[in-house]
């Protein structure tokens, strides 16, 4: 796990007691862990512990931890290889610790923040369904027949909302529809069934 | 319920009368072509040839049948209320029985194309999948993220469209649950009365 010139300078701050003694360093982590985690860039950092320290010093360490720790998400590195990254930057070994015990603590919800990003089609969320029984229109009388207008909610992880998918169909259509939905399902059901064995 | 003619389209089915009882199958044939492909002119001009008959009488004729063919087939009347509003016409029991079965022979394909004409929303086509699993991306290695990639064929204003969509397999599972429950409902006691009352 590699971290850039920039990173490492922050680190390296951030492992001097005197710029940093113990109580505001762990104040900066818990910052740095919530402002990537609650999407708030500057969450946690009007901390009463972390109020001495030089503003611009606080900005290039809080920059610094955020790196370290999406680097770390980002590559699924375990505790040795941070550890080996850190010590790079002369940390000591309590620092380390704290910092890897934090990381464990959030490094599920890390996973799921990251694994959020990036392009993608545009996902289904929701389906909703109405089913009508036609019996007559303008120009044909007496039609008699049962349809279903379906609608797909769906959500573009690009721009967040995208307009829902409505269609009709009779209900032969909506079987064939559900019919090759389920053979896609025993697909999975099977495919991972093998990989876990 | 019986068919309501009006004096011009009374006037109009008259020169079936006078075109004859041979010749209301060709105009007939002309009718639902009418229909199906919109006016031909030289396809009347073509019939009065053929049947030795008057330009005007056969496009009278044809304006006429094609009137009460799509009127009683989009009114679905029955055998009974057909024959009975054509009885005001005063024709012959042979062109008669030429008109019901003309109208029997086409309602199913008259109805067909007068459905073509009903407001549309967009239609189920076809549905295409595919099954990927992420391994990694850009921003985090080492996945194993399944999901199924739909592609849904439409029907809109007669062309195609087609939605790229995705989907999980826990939100693919409820969607299957969902449309089963929307199957499942035609077949409670209450749809069938319905559907039942209705006919």
């Amino acid at each position: 796990m590699e971290l850039s010139a920039y990173a490492q300078g922050g680190w390296r701050l951030l492992g001097d007691p005197r710029r940093f003694p113990r109580r505001p360093y762990a104040a900066l982590l818990r910052a740095a862990f919530r402002s990537l985690l609650l999407g708030h860039p500057h969450q946690g950092l009007d901390d009463p512990d972390l109020k001495d320290i030089d503003p611009t010093v606080l900005k290039h360490c809080h920059a610094a931890a955020a790196m370290c720790i999406l680097e770390a998400g980002k590559q699924k590195a375990d505790v040795s290889a941070i550890s080996a990254c850190l010590e790079d930057c002369k940390l000591d070994k309590e620092r380390i610790e704290q910092f890897c015990t934090e990381y464990q603590k959030n490094k599920d919800a890390l996973e799921i923040l990251l694994g959020s990003i990036g392009r993608s089609p545009v996902h289904i969320t929701d389906v909703s369904w109405r089913l009508e029984y036609q019996i007559k229109n303008n120009q044909l009388h007496k039609t008699y027949q049962p349809s279903y207008l379906v609608t797909l909610n769906v959500e573009n992880s690009d721009s967040g909302s995208h307009p829902d998918v409505s269609f009709s169909c009779t209900m032969e259509q909506l079987q064939d529809q559900e019919g090759r939905e389920e053979s896609s399902i025993k697909i999975i059901q099977v495919y991972f069934s093998c990989l876990l064995k | 319920m019986l068919l309501v003619l009006s004096e011009a389209q009374r006037a109009d089915l008259g020169y079936l009368a006078r075109a004859g009882a041979a010749a209301v199958g060709e105009l007939g044939r002309l009718a639902v072509e009418l229909l199906r492909r919109g006016a031909a002119p030289r396809a009347c001009e073509a019939a009065a040839r053929k049947l030795n008959i008057d330009v005007d009488t056969i496009q009278h004729g044809v304006e006429g049948l094609t009137y009460l063919l799509t009127e009683s087939s989009k009114l679905m009347i029955s055998e009974t209320d057909f024959q009975e509003s054509i009885h005001v016409l005063g024709f012959s029991d042979e062109l008669n029985k030429l008109l019901l079965q003309l109208y029997l022979d086409n309602r199913k394909e008259i109805r067909s194309v007068l459905g073509e004409l009903a407001p549309k929303l967009p239609s189920y086509h076809n549905l295409e999948w595919r099954l990927d699993v992420q391994l990694a991306s850009r921003s985090l290695r080492q996945q194993i993220k399944p999901a199924v990639t739909i592609k849904l064929h439409l029907n809109e204003n007669d062309d195609q469209t087609a939605h790229v969509l995705q989907t999980d397999p826990s939100t693919l599972l409820h969607l299957i649950q969902q449309l089963e429950q929307a199957l499942g409902e035609m077949k409670t006691n209450h749809c069938r009365r319905i559907v039942r009352n209705m006919k």
